[in-house]
């Protein structure tokens, strides 16, 4: 693979966690040899979607270099990151890429000002000279985002809704100019009437500052707005990734076809098509030998009890099943 | 103003309510108990001697007594005069010392155990809570392990085998401290004076602090641990801010505040003493005071130290209510 021009690299991602001692735990792979990347020069929004403990949240974390990944590479911009050093590389890093979290109640340190957290990354990040510099990058950031300083001067968390600290810390995450955002499931907990006007500020960013998105979700809806390219995990595997409207539009894998199937439509007298099979041992899934969906699948032959599928490349993606070899 | 009608006054109102319902309660238990203390003091005197009592007399003296500690008239009429004494800081006289009164008993014994409680409770909350929040903090650390099996050995061990530990070590093995007592007999109020109650404080001290330091080192680390990992601590590490100002302004902060409740909360108690400590060092506080007056029966003194008691951790819990708002924004204007 080669990592010229391109902005991230994730090769044969390994992250294994070891839950409940060191000698009787269990061993709980939550992302199983994964690899993606994306262009420099052409800015996307690259969607990492799949059901809660599929591994989405630690492969965002192991790209924002907040934990270690247990074996595997991550290039950024040609640098492996797992191997910073320096204090002035890491700041380098993180200058560039920024992350947005979930929940924004338990983002911001309900003891500090909001603003503080804009003027720190400002200073920190060394992208002004002085405060009153500062006040000039931070009015700029709060616009794009559709707040004003004003709004949140002198204000704590808990004064602000949920929206209006989301769109801060999305501000937050803008002022150091960065060309990769991480966002993890950024819309979760806001209201749907702020939901759009997020989704669409990540759009805006894409188009008109080219930054890249990583935008990790598990609604379909959204994902389907505004990716270019959308991975489909299950279980710490990716098990298709491709162009969005492919993906969505004609799914191959069977867990992407249940993922799908399993958006509501809005019309009452539609019912749920078809029954869906709930996973009852999900840590024993993450150990399971062949296909791990082989259990909930309904296509399921003998073989995927047994050999794990390889990554085919079919009709533009890459899809881990045996159906297509 | 609003701040006033909104916070404090609530909280002015619910203080005195609390101190009025404590102190009935105070003033009602002994009158319930069938123990009557005047007769108990009548006993007291005939066993001390006074075989005979001419019968005139001994009304007499039931009738002084019952004026003394305020048990005249119907219980709502005693009950009246009890808050009118309780003003004048007159708690009547105690039965065991006879003629001096509660007031100056407690007066005595108070500084000594307020003294020794609150550098102990400071020093071991403080020591206390920075090792712990460290070792909650950098938890993958060699030492921050060695701390904890140290805390988690010393937290049990029952307060008066570490002050016995301490005595026969340094008392008695190695004769640096004194064994017993406040202060050396004969020293007039000067330096030296000041350095023999340390000296006499000493081991006191170092047992609770030893004992505290353990108590609040594990708490605050359970604490630090749970807030490391909460989302906005690992967002502060992503934004590039010092490791440093991450422990301090993320970490330790946020889990200094259920600390702080804590330690009011035990410097409010410690007018009820503390009798173990006391005991063992034969320390003149007002715990050994309370062990006599419960011994002894002696309900004026017995009420005295309870007022006290309940003044202390009532007005704790106000000074903190009122002081809260400042560590924690999300207090505030509620």
């Amino acid at each position: 693979m080669k990592n010229n021009n391109k902005l991230l690299v994730v090769s044969d991602l390994t992250k294994v966690f070891i839950i409940g001692g060191r000698f009787l735990g269990v061993k709980l792979v939550a992302v199983n040899r994964e690899s993606f990347d994306m262009e420099e020069e052409k800015p996307e929004i690259f969607t990492i979607a799949g059901e809660s403990g599929c591994g989405k949240t630690t492969l965002a974390r192991m790209i924002l270099g907040i934990i270690e990944p247990t074996s595997g590479k991550i290039f950024y911009k040609g640098k492996d990151i797992t191997k910073i050093q320096s204090k002035e590389d890491r700041l380098d890093f993180m200058r560039e890429v920024q992350p947005i979290f979930q929940n924004p109640f338990e983002t911001f340190n309900p003891l500090k000002r909001v603003e503080s957290y804009l003027i720190e990354t400002a200073i920190n990040f060394g992208a002004v000279k002085n405060r009153s510099e500062a006040f000039d990058r931070i009015e700029e950031v709060l616009q794009l985002v559709g707040l004003s300083i004003k709004e949140v001067e002198k204000r704590y968390p808990h004064e602000l809704s949920g929206g209006q600290l989301q769109r801060v810390s999305i501000a937050r995450a803008l002022i150091t100019n960065p060309s990769l955002l991480v966002a993890d499931e950024p819309v979760s907990m806001v209201d749907a009437s702020i939901k759009m006007s997020v989704v669409n500020l990540f759009k805006d960013l894409k188009e008109k500052y080219g930054v890249s998105v990583i935008y990790i979700t598990h609604d379909l809806a959204t994902a389907y707005y505004i990716s270019d390219r959308i991975a489909i995990m299950y279980r710490g595997n990716i098990v298709e990734l491709g162009p969005v409207e492919k993906v969505m539009l004609n799914p191959l894998h069977p867990y992407t076809k249940l993922l799908i199937e399993a958006v509501p439509e809005p019309d009452p007298d539609l019912k749920w098509k078809e029954e869906i099979k709930l996973s009852a041992m999900e840590a024993k899934e993450f150990a399971k030998l062949g296909c791990k969906f082989s259990e909930r699948c309904l296509e399921a032959k003998e073989r995927c009890h047994e050999i794990t599928p390889e990554k085919i490349f079919v009709d533009d993606r890459w899809v881990m099943c045996h159906k297509y070899k | 103003m609003n701040l006033l009608k909104r916070y404090i006054l609530p909280r002015l109102i619910q203080y005195f309510i609390v101190i009025f319902i404590g102190i009935t309660i105070v003033f009602l238990a002994p009158r319930f108990i069938p123990l009557d203390p005047v007769i108990s003091v009548i006993n007291r005197i005939t066993a001390y001697g006074a075989q005979y009592m001419d019968p005139e007399a001994l009304e007499k003296l039931t009738e002084t007594l019952k004026e003394l500690y305020g048990l005249k008239g119907s219980i709502f009429e005693q009950y009246i005069k009890f808050w009118k004494r309780l003003f004048r800081g007159d708690f009547g006289p105690s039965l065991t010392i006879f003629p001096t009164p509660v007031i100056s008993i407690i007066k005595n014994s108070l500084p000594w155990t307020a003294g020794l409680l609150i550098i102990a409770a400071l020093l071991s909350w403080s020591i206390g809570n920075i090792l712990g929040g460290l070792a909650g903090y950098f938890s993958n650390k060699k030492w921050a392990k060695v701390l904890s099996v140290i805390a988690m050995v010393i937290y049990p061990i029952p307060y008066y085998i570490m002050a016995l530990i301490l005595i026969i070590l340094f008392a008695y093995v190695f004769p640096i401290f004194p064994i017993v007592g406040g202060y050396s007999i004969g020293i007039n109020p000067s330096f030296s004076f000041i350095f023999s109650l340390i000296k006499h404080a000493f081991l006191p001290a170092l047992a609770l602090v030893i004992v505290g330091i353990g108590w609040w080192f594990l708490s605050m680390r359970s604490l630090t641990s749970t807030i490391t990992s909460e989302d906005y601590v690992v967002y502060a590490e992503t934004m590039g801010i010092p490791k440093n100002k991450v422990l301090f302004q993320y970490v330790m902060k946020n889990s200094m505040l259920p600390q702080i409740t804590n330690l009011a909360l035990q410097i409010g108690g410690i007018f009820s003493g503390s009798l173990v400590t006391e005991y063992v060092f034969s320390y003149p506080g007002i715990g050994q005071v309370l062990y006599m007056a419960i011994n002894n029966g002696d309900f004026n003194l017995l009420m005295g130290i309870v007022t006290f008691s309940i003044l202390g951790i009532a007005t704790a819990a106000l000074l903190i209510d009122l002081l809260y708002p400042l560590f924690d924004p999300r207090v505030r204007y509620r």
